[in-house]
């Protein structure tokens, strides 16, 4: 059998590029997340950047997501990166459902044709992520976890949501979080040791936000608020505060960008006081139209009401604004005090906040958006970001740890998540390694093909472009570089 | 040319036939493993069983009778419509491609391209089941916008060949259809 | 170039081995610079430590049970209050409509007796606060007399109809109904909690729904308006002066609701001596036994606080749309 479970420390597909006793140096990682494009949001463009700067340093990366409308199959993206659309039923908000057992098959065929050696799933609302990683526990695959969000203890939902959590990383490998105050939630929901949990934060891409002080009007004074319209967001707050600032400052503007559920609340707020030449509601934004936003204002203000790294205000730093934002979450970790005017969640600590950001505009007392931007820049890369995830931290470290036996799994389950949780999730784990045991034996690991690398060492798609690609010697030297990265997603 | 020995992504064996006519004209045939007595019978006893069982229930001689046309009849659509003995694809390089595919009872269907509509011929991935699979398929011009895919043909359906069968119908593919392109440059 | 090859910490030649250092908690790595590097909770500065180091600090800022009520028994025994006279209620309806079924009481005494303790709360209830409840709500006497009167005139006129109302339905359904309905009537009854469950129309209503589905049973149409009159009574206005009396006499309302409290237990003596054990046994428990539970499981409560949990708006809002 050449792909069984193994609890050694060397990775048992890549023992070509492995040099003996060391960790390979080239790992071949597997995304799986229910979140990814076409969906927009800031766990989709980690995963998508995270896995741009991982293949340029030499890895193998493929993305495993769920089908979204038309978009089903096998995909490329830019620089080969694989994205695998899995014909799975989507439950609420873009989630799948999930039984813990019935997207083993196919994702266990996906693991062994892409000899995949870490799991890396993304997002705790997202339930293929906790399937892959109970999946590849069972298939002794290294897991690493990232938690993009936080979440209380308060509430009956989040103490299940919260055993749940407990119950799916109680075995994995590694976690990441994206900030510090991520880093305490998540421990503290599933109970874990804070030495397996890093903390590497999120990044954005400095060079699509850059600051254009000539497009500012120099007559009035601009806020930007640039989020999706959400309570969450403190869209309510919002409603507040431009009646109140409005009021004090007859020449203060909000341009608002994003759409959703509380759009209502700004659009009675603007009729009730006649600010239709004020505050402009511009809608959803495409990615590449938030910069075009952002540069038009002074101000970015964020109101939201829980955060764990806050991309939307280092987008706005990184574009020279002076930024006003509510102290939740890991907020006050993002960006040091000179950038950044920190407030309650309230409308009169906002509103305060907001008149310092003008006084100080007005006095001419902030800083420079080039000076802003070239400070910014600096902080937050998703080179740096791919460097510590793999090399710094977790795949290297991971790749050396041990996956738990089924024996030790089990014990694990019930010592670490409580009896009567425990011994049912066992019960899954027992009944997830018999499905698999019966995969196995219907389809033994070699009557399945091996996918062509398209990324990583040897990676079809990068000798592709080393080569001119319609060339003929290319073909009948390497016919499998020529299949067509297009769009195609036959299913049959 | 030969004939080799291949499994399917099932496991199973099947033989590729490559039949060299000319330079630019190729033959590809697959043949599936035949229809094994063993099945057949052991399927029609479980029927039959299942009916008798029924009947000795029930006491109603219906059921063996319909059992037994159920099988017959099923055995012959099976053969007729299911069973596929043998697929083929024939590459003429100047003329088109031909995609031939017998049944089990000697029905024999054929889809003819044309060559000016053949864009390429490639192997893709895709989602069949519970499983990811390679296939070979022709890629068809769009009429309108020659740089266009319109359409896609997936070739070998049924006995889904696994990859290493797939390549050398790809390679012997892709000599042709490159000598053509060529002709085809030099002649403008 | 990255800009974080630029940063002086990891260009330094020291830098490489944080890679390789011992991943233990709480020893940051020393040796590198001349003094020990603090750490901080910030994710912009490139901090000599690895991405997992755990500092001291780390969950400094975690708080616990920071919104706990503490209770004091007897308050929470006073509030149980409540909940025994609802129950008392609920014994005390059943027990008449028994005694209405076996035509052991007359409705014209049930009729007369109920007037008589309706016209005395009626006085008691713009007593006991001075009428000022009575004055802040404007509502006259007249207008009371008046949906009084419509209220009776409706019943009297339809208990015929009431009467014969569920004929096609077996008994047993009737009984498993009301049965039903008058639990549902004790959980969805207000008794000052703030619950999504609780609603006191649906409350009132399913009790008024059980007193129609057992008045019809009785055996003639005049018991039953003495019926659906009483379950008005009782159900409707009787909590309501007791919510009076609460607010403003503590003391006669814990005397009252001790003594409806006998007088439901001694009717329910009278028609089976098990059946007032056990709900003896049950008041005792949700007066006593319930306040002190409440209060020992308090000390396991353990509520966890922090810089993660989603900020509540406290502010009215609303005034900025009004």
């Amino acid at each position: 059998m050449v792909y069984r479970r193994h609890c050694s420390c060397t990775n048992p597909y890549s023992s070509a590029t492995c040099d003996c006793h060391a960790t390979p140096r080239f790992h071949s990682i597997c995304m799986v997340s229910d979140f990814f494009y076409p969906n927009v949001g800031g766990v989709e463009s980690h995963i998508y950047q995270l896995s741009q700067c991982l293949i340029e340093r030499g890895h193998k990366v493929i993305i495993v997501t769920h089908a979204y409308g038309d978009r089903k199959g096998i995909r490329y993206l830019t620089n080969g990166l694989k994205v695998y659309y899995l014909p799975l039923k989507v439950m609420y908000n873009q989630s799948t459902a999930t039984t813990l057992l019935h997207s083993l098959p196919l994702l266990r065929f996906i693991f062994v044709r892409e000899r995949v050696s870490v799991i890396h799933s993304h997002s705790s609302f997202s339930a293929m992520a906790h399937d892959a990683l109970f999946h590849a526990k069972t298939m002794g695959l290294h897991t690493v976890f990232t938690d993009h969000s936080l979440f209380g203890f308060a509430d009956v939902s989040s103490v299940l949501t919260n055993k749940l959590l407990t119950v799916s990383l109680c075995d994995t490998n590694h976690i990441i979080c994206v900030s510090y105050t991520s880093k305490e939630n998540t421990v503290l929901r599933a109970a874990l040791n804070p030495e397996i949990v890093s903390v590497i934060p999120n990044a954005i891409d400095p060079t699509d936000f850059t600051p254009d002080p000539k497009i500012r009007d120099r007559s009035r004074i601009t806020v930007v608020v640039v989020s999706r319209l959400v309570y969450r967001k403190g869209i309510d707050l919002l409603g507040g505060i431009i009646p109140e600032m409005c009021q004090r400052y007859p020449n203060l503007h909000f341009i608002i960008g994003g759409e959703g559920p509380k759009r209502i609340i700004l659009e009675e707020v603007r009729e009730r006081y006649q600010l239709h030449d004020r505050v402009r509601l511009l809608g959803a934004l495409e990615h590449q139209q938030v910069r075009n936003v952002l540069v038009q204002g002074d101000i970015f203000l964020n109101t939201s009401l829980t955060e764990a790294f806050c991309m939307a205000i280092v987008e706005g730093a990184s574009c020279g604004l002076q930024v006003v934002s509510t102290r939740v979450g890991g907020i006050p970790e993002v960006l040091p005090e000179n950038f950044i005017i920190l407030c309650k969640p309230s409308v009169k600590s906002l509103c305060s906040g907001l008149e310092q950001a003008i006084n100080r505009l007005l006095a001419g007392e902030l800083l420079s958006p080039e000076t802003i931007h070239r400070t910014v820049s600096t902080f937050y890369t998703w080179r740096d970001v791919a460097e510590r995830t793999e090399k710094v931290c977790v795949y290297n470290r991971v790749a050396q740890e041990v996956v738990l036996p089924m024996d030790q799994r089990l014990e694990r389950l019930v010592r670490h998540c409580g009896v009567v949780t425990g011994c049912i999730f066992a019960l899954f784990a027992i009944v997830s390694f018999l499905l698999l045991n019966f995969l196995r034996w219907m389809t033994p690991d070699s009557s399945i093909d091996i996918a062509v690398n398209a990324t990583g060492p040897n990676g079809a798609w990068l000798r592709q472009y080393s080569t001119e690609r319609k060339h003929e010697l290319t073909r009948k030297r390497d016919p499998d570089a020529c299949k067509e990265p297009s769009d195609l997603s036959a299913e049959h | 040319m030969g004939t080799k020995e291949f499994l399917d992504a099932h496991g199973e064996k099947i033989t590729l036939h490559q039949e060299a006519h000319s330079v630019s004209c190729r033959e590809f045939s697959v043949v599936c493993p035949k229809l094994s007595v063993r099945s057949v019978t052991s399927c029609t006893c479980a029927v039959w069983l299942a009916a008798y069982a029924i009947f000795a229930y029930t006491q109603n001689t219906l059921v063996l009778s319909a059992a037994i046309i159920c099988t017959i009849c099923g055995l012959l659509l099976y053969l007729h419509f299911m069973k596929i003995d043998q697929e083929s694809l024939l590459l003429i390089g100047s003329l088109g491609i031909q995609l031939t595919t017998s049944f089990a009872s000697g029905k024999e269907s054929t889809v003819f391209i044309e060559m000016c509509r053949v864009k390429d011929v490639v192997i893709n991935e895709a989602f069949f089941m519970q499983k990811v699979v390679y296939y070979l398929c022709i890629l068809l011009k769009d009429p309108t916008d020659p740089k266009e895919i319109s359409e896609i043909v997936p070739v070998f359906q049924s006995s889904k060949p696994r990859m290493d069968c797939l390549t050398d119908v790809y390679r012997s593919c892709q000599e042709i259809l490159s000598v053509k392109s060529h002709n085809v440059a030099t002649m403008d | 170039m990255s800009p974080v090859l630029q940063s002086p910490v990891l260009q330094s030649p020291g830098a490489d081995h944080y890679s390789s250092l011992s991943w233990g908690a709480g020893n940051p790595p020393s040796g590198s610079v001349g003094s020990p590097p603090i750490w901080k909770k910030v994710l912009y500065e490139h901090q000599p430590f690895p991405d997992n180091y755990v500092d001291d600090r780390f969950l400094e800022e975690l708080r616990k049970n920071i919104y706990v009520r503490r209770y004091h028994y007897w308050a929470v025994v006073f509030e149980a209050g409540v909940v025994i006279q609802q129950l008392c209620s609920v014994c005390v309806f059943s027990v008449i409509w028994w005694y209405m079924d076996q035509d052991l009481l007359s409705p014209q005494k049930l009729c007369g007796v109920g007037l008589a303790l309706t016209l005395l709360g009626y006085l008691l209830f713009d007593a006991v606060d001075q009428g000022e409840g009575r004055r802040d709500s404007g509502r006259t006497h007249w207008a009371d007399l008046k949906s009084a009167l419509v209220f009776v005139a409706f019943t009297y006129g339809f208990s015929p109809v009431l009467k014969t109302l569920t004929e096609s339905i077996s008994t047993d359904t009737i009984y498993a109904m009301s049965v039903l309905m008058l639990l549902g009537h004790l959980v969805f009854f207000d008794y000052g909690a703030n619950a999504a469950v609780v609603s006191s129309t649906l409350s009132i209503n399913m009790a008024i729904f059980a007193s129609v589905c057992l008045a019809s049973r009785l055996p003639r149409s005049l018991h039953a308006f003495a019926m659906v009159t009483f379950a008005i009574q009782i159900f409707a206005l009787w909590p309501s002066l007791q919510r009076k009396l609460r607010a403003n006499t503590p003391w006669t309302y814990i005397s009252v609701t001790f003594f409806f409290a006998i007088f439901a237990m001694a009717g329910l003596l009278s028609i089976s001596s098990v059946g007032a054990l056990l709900f003896f046994l049950l008041l005792l428990s949700v007066a006593f036994l319930c306040p002190y539970c409440l209060i020992r499981l308090q000390l396991f409560k353990d509520n966890i606080h922090g810089p993660w949990d989603e900020a509540e708006i406290k502010e009215d809002l609303s005034r900025f749309l009004d």
